[in-house]
Formats: C-alpha cells, structure tokens, sequence
C-alpha cells in the first residue's frame, strides 16, 4: 500500500506497529469468548521477544500499554 | 464456534485469502453490518501464525469495505445469537466509529529518542529534567501531527521511546503527512522518527479496552 519505500527504522517499527494493533487495538465486544488472555500474552511476549532479537528494536520501548 | 476479523460497511466481496487454520472466510449480516468471520469446531489455539493470519485478512479487506472497523485479536463466539448479541450491545459505539473511519486509514508515528539511565542523583536530576523537556517536545510532536489529522490516538511512552501516536488520515492527504514528519524530523536532529501505514484503523475502533 506503501508507494515510498520504507527506511531502515521504519521496516523494522512496521511488524511491531502491526502486532500492537492486532492486539491491543480494534473492536472489542463485550460477552464473547476472548481467547484466553494467558495464551494471547504469551503469544506478545514472544513476538516481542522475536521482534527485540531483530537489534535496534529492544530500544524502541516496546511498550504494549498493558502496564507491564 | 465464530471467529470474527472486521465489521464492515458496504464490503463488496469477501478477500480471496484463509482465514484462521486455514478456514475458509464467511460473511455474515447484521442490520447494516457486514461481519466477516470464520466458523471452527473447536476453539482456535492463539500464535504468532494466527496474529499474522489475522492482520492478513483485514488488510486485504480494507479496498472492498467502504468502511471498516478492525477486531482485535481472539474474538470468538458460541454461535451466531452470541455474536448478535454482543453486537446488538453496542450497535450505536460501532455505527460512530464506523462513520468515523469511512474511507479513511491510519498512520502511525513513533518518535525515539535517546535512553539514557541515571547512574547516581545528580544524573538522576539531569535525567528527571531531560526526561521533562522529552514529554514537552512529544506533546508539541502530537498536537502538531494531529492538527494535521481526522481524529488521532495517542500511546503509552516511556523509556527511549518519545511518542508513539496513530493518526487517522484521508489518503489524499498522505503525502503531506509524510512531509510534516520529514519536517518535524529535520526540526528535531536529535530524535528518530518512523512513519508507518497506512494501516486499517485498529486505533480508531473506538471501544476502549
């Protein structure tokens, strides 16, 4: 969707941005069966894990606003 | 059991892509909305595929919706009275946040900074008052960005990172967005900045958690 090719600090913020808006982003409704949110942390603290290993990452703060 | 990806307005076709474990996609109406889902017969397991899996199918969403509010991930219900139910709670929430980001999208800023811990109270003042003009310049960075904007959103900080905002954008006005950031970026030699999107509107779904 991108015409501009992203600069180096931008392509690594990208899968981040993307994993902290699927997950802590977008429409939640009430009454329904949210995956349980022990597995769902999990599955955000080793996509952080992953996304830190990938160098300059671990210090963009990643902050995912869970107070954590 | 229902997994839902989006509720959409005026979608014109369900995306040619797989949804969660490999399920097909499903398009369900609810008054107005259109609700993109995935049926499973047992409880879809959470991972790293699935995040991705998820993202996949909003993003290729976004083109044939003329409005589009992004789920977050692991929304799953019994069956679809459970899923009306929930919607039917909040219809008059969704039909705002949908007008809201009718044909629009999202950028995202992220402004870092230096880190610098203090090592003893004299740097701990020092830091303490880097740390106070950093939170000044961020507000300066948000509000300037946003004046620029539909509607924005704006993220915790703190460590080395300064800001960490969502804009909502039309994307006519995109390219003098990434000018803005160029600019502030060219005023601020001593920050980094990365611009972002465009990206669905996850930030502007307007339920807060």
């Amino acid at each position: 969707m991108n015409d501009t090719p992203a600069r180096p600090l931008e392509q690594q913020v990208t899968l981040l941005e993307l994993v902290d808006r699927v997950l802590n982003k977008g429409v939640v409704l009430s009454g329904d069966i949210t995956l349980s949110v022990a597995d769902v942390d999990l599955v955000y603290v080793s996509l952080r894990v992953l996304l830190a290993s990938a160098g300059t990452l671990d210090r963009l703060a990643l902050e995912n606003g869970n107070g954590s | 059991m229902i997994y839902l990806y989006a509720i959409a307005k005026g979608l014109t076709t369900v995306p040619d892509v797989q949804g969660l474990e490999g399920a097909p996609l499903d398009r369900q109406r609810f008054d107005d909305f259109d609700l993109v889902v995935s049926e499973h017969a047992a409880k879809v397991e959470p991972s790293e595929e699935a995040v991705l899996v998820h993202a996949r199918v909003v993003e290729a969403l976004m083109p044939l919706a003329a409005a589009l509010l992004p789920a977050r991930f692991g929304l799953a219900f019994a069956d679809t009275a459970a899923l009306e139910q929930a919607l039917r709670e909040k219809a008059g929430t969704l039909e705002e946040s949908l007008e809201r980001v009718r044909g629009r999208v999202e950028l995202g800023v992220r402004v870092v900074g230096e880190q610098s811990a203090p090592r003893d109270v004299e740097n701990g003042r020092e830091y303490l008052e880097a740390r106070r003009r950093q939170v000044a310049a961020a507000d300066e960075l948000h509000e300037s960005l946003a004046a620029r904007a539909r509607a924005s959103a704006r993220g915790n900080a703190s460590g080395g990172l300064v800001l960490s905002g969502a804009y909502l954008v039309d994307p006519g006005s995109i390219p003098a967005f990434r000018e803005a950031v160029g600019e502030l970026e060219s005023e601020h030699p001593s920050l980094s900045f990365a611009l972002t999107g465009p990206w669905p509107p996850y930030s502007f779904a307007g339920v807060e958690s």
